[in-house]
């Protein structure tokens, strides 16, 4: 008998498990089954009972059979009319609005926009024509300096027409910086900008490098500006990217236009800088390149390079994408496929 | 640079093992680009040529670790005079050095052509190798002439004659003109200056007598003759980037003591030092406060004094700081700065203290253009377009049917493929598509917004989309394919979203649309961009329909972001709509400007709702349906004023238009 009961147990736990037509079928099946259901099973084994246990055993079995088909068939016919009532399958497929995806440079983009944003700086955008002045000599870089090297110019085949102050664009602007010069040029201290857009290289083309690539440049000048001061908003910064305390380092480095200057690496993220083939082994990953605003590029452009500190930095967007998304060819953001920016939501 | 480490050795006591070198010398600036057992591989930056030097990175090393830095074995001095006269004929060569040796040429020994290999540079025989050694152990380049193979007793250092002709030691005969410098013997040049030697003059086998040389010239000079050339080695990268000027005696003297060590020769005469005019050490200020204020953190005095004479400035206390005499092989330290680096660098970035700069005034306001841009993509991508971004530069093919002799193009592309600034961002979002549809996508439309670029307009902002396709396939039914209106479409949600309103006519001059399916847009009288359907488009089966706008031309259009409200009307609407039979060629806009001119102010609304052609309605005609809101702001309209205004309208059609209304 207390098989019975288990039997009983199995059946309404099975039942309210079933969600589907075809669940209420297959319980039907498991436990009416004229070959193998279980219930059927314990009527059949009546045949070897003696007649006392068949009598009791009988009435019992019977029962349980009786109620098992009045809970099934309440259930089927629930179903049934759920199903058939108004004709609608809720089960067929949704229609979901067509919606495009912002390209993952942009996500990106946007995240570091956003996180300036909220640190108080305003965001510039800039001309990817560029001229000598803006992009290499008001950066103290004069025409022979070994830096231009540093960065293989893409130039146009004949400048521009010249703009107000009489310059005319002749290249494609081979980093951000050039917005600093335009801005400070136009305006006084105290400084706090970022300024997204796209550069360009006379580079390889391969797996980590593409000729045109994005960065946001940051500047930053008052009186009392510090190193210090540009750690701090730094790691601020990758706090907030990586959405996590991360750790950071600053390694001196050179670039004309700042001094000191330095690369500021974090660690790996992806081995907790362990050391993985992410990282090459080193266990940080170089994010960008920053400094403290040269003195003579102060000069260039008319500010009281004594009164006035400041610091810059300048970010790879593709280098942080890489990073984000787990990507390994930085040309997949070029190619613009369809499999590979609808993964990217939103 | 590849630094064997126990090379580094000789010149100063380190821990053990090349890793905790390299990463010392990685926090001070020296990034490592790998390691190979003993030989750490620096990427030396390009403003510090000093320490393109085993003993330079000793230097380094010694303030690093603070150890003794131990000067390499020099011969003894023995200035006078080479048996080989100098001349200096240029301000490209500030200094030139010589020594004339008798030797015997052959292999060098193993632990120098072993140091040679580990340190990237073939051995080639004792007399090169010893100049190698020195140039890789104290970063000054040095030649070795053979002395018999040059035409008289003399050596000149000169521009080059125009058209003067000179094999250099990588085979290749060179024609040299009078930009570039030149070592000359009597008759011809021998060598061009501070890039490479030549063949005529090489030290072989057969060599007795050679002529050390160890020069100085100006980076400019060096750079321009490389780059004339096409020819950059070790030499030229180290004197384009400014070597010692007071180094050539002292790597003479120490090529002298490896010819000595290794018994292979001897000097003969004395050292010639040919300067044209003396260099003064720069002496420089370093202010306490400066350093302080730069760095945001108090370093002790006793610390800077430390590290800067370890990287062998020569320091004195003055009343704020310090006085300091720069050593000649830091060509990168010129000012204060430059000196406050050298000291941030060896004390390390990281043990100063992050803060975070006060926000003392009010931040400034953003360029319009980034919520513009942010806004036209959201649009977009709310519409179901997929953003992309492609390269700025395509193919001259790609971009020929845009342009109208107006290309911008690169004069240096890194191929063909890149060599014209895109006239429209529907040049390169068609290459994504064809791309796609490559790989089996069906439905393909995406948008991108950025520059474009024209010689006569420069450089402007847009956003352009490429579409086809079907608007989306659901089992529920089909939306069917993109068309016209589709592309149409975008362009008004676009221009809607930045608060102006376009009109759309057809246009004739816009070359790569497809004749019948093409027209500008239009904000007022000015042209602010066009749709069509591309033309050329063969490696896609299905028509691609494309847009693109200015986004300047939108933006000026409006007043700001902000829209003020209208009241919500208090009366109800009264509909009527008409199905116009027309002649098929007779634009909906002309249609559309006769209702408007004909009806009462109290038309509110005119929306075409349907056009059909087919079963019904009569060849060369199209039934255009219309629906018509009429209301009234101050009360309800009766059906008889509407009526009036209906039959006012049909009327004016029919005159206009000979516009019959259907089933009538």
């Amino acid at each position: 008998m207390s098989d019975l009961a288990a039997l009983r147990a199995d059946f309404e736990q099975s039942l309210v498990q079933a969600r589907t037509a075809a669940d209420l079928k297959a319980v039907r099946d498991r436990f009416l089954g004229r070959k193998t259901g279980l219930v059927t099973a314990v009527l059949k084994s009546l045949g070897s009972a003696s007649p006392d246990e068949r009598r009791v055993l009988g009435a019992a079995v019977n029962a349980l059979k009786s109620d098992i088909e009045i809970q099934l068939a309440a259930r089927e016919q629930a179903a049934d009319a759920e199903t058939f009532v108004s004709g609608v399958d809720v089960t067929m497929p949704g229609r979901v609005p067509a919606a495009g995806r912002r390209h993952p440079l942009t996500q990106v983009r946007e995240r570091i926009e956003d996180i300036f944003a909220g640190m108080g700086y305003q965001i510039l955008e800039g001309p990817e024509l560029e001229d000598d002045w803006h992009n290499f000599e008001a950066l103290n870089m004069p025409a022979e300096h070994p830096a231009r090297d540093m960065q293989d110019t893409l130039y146009l085949s004949s400048p521009m027409p010249a703009d107000d102050a009489g310059r005319r664009a002749s290249l494609l602007r081979t980093h951000t910086s050039g917005m600093q010069i335009r801005y400070m040029e136009a305006h006084r201290p105290p400084v706090r900008l970022i300024a997204p857009g796209r550069v360009y290289r006379r580079d390889n083309f391969d797996a980590t490098h593409t000729p045109m690539f994005t960065q946001v440049e940051g500047l930053v000048v008052d009186e009392g500006i510090s190193l210090g001061d540009l750690k701090g908003t730094l790691q601020a910064f990758a706090d907030r990217f990586f959405e996590a305390t991360v750790k950071t380092r600053l390694r001196p480095s050179f670039f004309p236009y700042t001094e000191p200057s330095a690369e500021l690496d974090v660690e790996c993220q992806g081995c907790n800088g362990r050391g993985c083939p992410l990282c090459k082994h080193t266990g940080w990953i170089e994010v960008l390149g920053c400094g403290m605003v040269h003195p003579a590029v102060f000069e260039a452009v008319g500010y009281d390079s004594e009164r006035y500190t400041g610091f810059a930095f300048g970010v790879g967007i593709e280098r942080l994408a890489l990073r984000l998304y787990g990507v390994d060819d930085i040309r997949m953001f070029y190619e613009n496929d369809l499999r590979f920016l609808e993964q990217l939501a939103p | 640079m590849k630094l064997p480490i126990a090379w580094m050795r000789d010149f100063i006591d380190l821990p053990d093992g090349p890793e905790t070198v390299a990463g010392r010398l990685a926090s001070c600036g020296f990034a490592v680009d790998g390691i190979d057992g003993d030989v750490v591989d620096f990427d030396v930056t390009a403003n510090r040529p000093d320490a393109l030097s085993v003993y330079g990175l000793a230097r380094e090393a010694s303030a690093a670790f603070d150890q003794t830095l131990r000067a390499p074995r020099l011969a003894p001095d023995a200035s006078g005079q080479a048996p080989l006269r100098v001349s200096i004929a240029d301000a490209g060569c500030g200094r030139y050095a010589l020594a004339v040796a008798d030797v015997q040429v052959g292999p060098s020994p193993a632990w120098l052509a072993d140091r040679l290999v580990a340190a990237g540079v073939r051995p080639i025989n004792n007399i090169v190798d010893i100049t190698n050694y020195v140039m890789v152990e104290m970063g000054q380049p040095m030649h070795a002439f053979d002395v018999a193979r040059l035409a008289g007793p003399e050596l000149h250092v000169r521009r080059a004659r125009q058209a003067e002709r000179l094999t250099t030691l990588d085979g290749i005969e060179r024609t040299l003109d009078d930009a570039m410098l030149v070592i000359a013997d009597r008759d011809r040049a021998v060598a061009v200056a501070g890039v490479m030697g030549g063949t005529s003059s090489e030290v072989s086998s057969a060599t007795t007598r050679v002529a050390f040389e160890s020069a100085w010239f100006l980076p400019a000079t060096v750079r321009a003759t490389g780059r004339r050339l096409g020819l950059k080695t070790e030499a030229s990268a180290r004197f384009e980037r400014g070597a010692d000027i007071n180094a050539p005696v002292a790597a003479l003297r120490r090529a002298l003591a490896l010819l000595t060590e290794l018994g292979v020769g001897t000097l003969v005469g004395g050292i010639s030092d040919v300067h044209p005019r003396a260099v003064e050490a720069r002496v420089l200020t370093l202010r306490r406060r400066r350093l302080t204020a730069v760095l945001g953190s108090v370093l002790p005095d006793a610390d800077v004094e430390r590290l800067l004479s370890r990287l062998e400035f020569s320091i004195a206390r003055s009343d704020d700081g310090w006085r300091v005499t720069v050593p000649s092989f830091r060509v990168d330290v010129s000012r204060e700065i430059d000196l406050i680096e050298e000291v941030s660098r060896h004390w390390g970035l990281d043990r100063i203290p992050a803060t975070f700069p006060a926000l003392a005034s009010v931040p400034r306001t953003s360029a319009p253009g980034v919520a513009r841009g942010r806004l036209v993509r959201r649009t977009l991508c709310g519409a179901g377009v997929q953003e992309a971004v492609t390269f700025t530069f395509i193919d001259a093919a790609a971009a020929a049917p845009y342009l109208n002799g107006d290309a911008v193009t690169i004069t240096n592309p890194l191929s063909e493929k890149f060599s014209v600034l895109r006239p429209s961002i529907t040049a390169s979002l068609y290459e994504s598509l064809v791309y796609n549809r490559n790989r089996q996508a069906a439905d393909v439309c995406p948008f991108e917004t950025g520059s474009i670029f024209s010689a006569t307009r420069g450089e402007r902002q847009a956003v352009g989309w490429v579409l086809t396709g079907d608007r989306g396939s659901h089992w529920s039914g089909n939306a069917g394919p993109i068309a016209f209106t589709d592309t149409r479409g975008l362009a008004e949600l676009v221009a809607d979203a930045l608060g102006t309103t376009i009109t759309v006519s057809p246009a004739d001059d816009l070359p790569w649309l497809v004749r019948g399916e093409r027209a500008e847009v239009l904000i007022g009288a000015r042209r602010a961009g066009w749709i069509g359907r591309l033309a050329h488009t063969t490696a896609v089966e299905s028509p691609v329909y494309a847009g693109e706008l200015e986004l300047d031309a939108l933006s000026e259009a409006t007043a700001g972001s902000v829209r003020s409200m209208r009241s919500l009307p208090r009366f109800p609407a009264a509909v009527r709509d008409l199905s116009l039979l027309i002649d098929e060629r007779l634009p909906a806009a002309d249609v559309r400007g006769t209702i408007r001119s004909s009806a009462p102010s109290t038309l509110v609304a005119v929306r075409e709702f349907d056009r059909y052609q087919g079963k019904g309605v009569p060849d060369g005609q199209v039934s255009l349906s219309i629906r018509l809101t009429f209301r009234h702001p101050d009360r309800t309209l009766t059906d008889a004023e509407v009526q009036q205004a209906v039959d006012a309208t049909v009327d004016a059609l029919a005159r206009a238009h000979n516009a019959v209304l259907r089933g009538r």
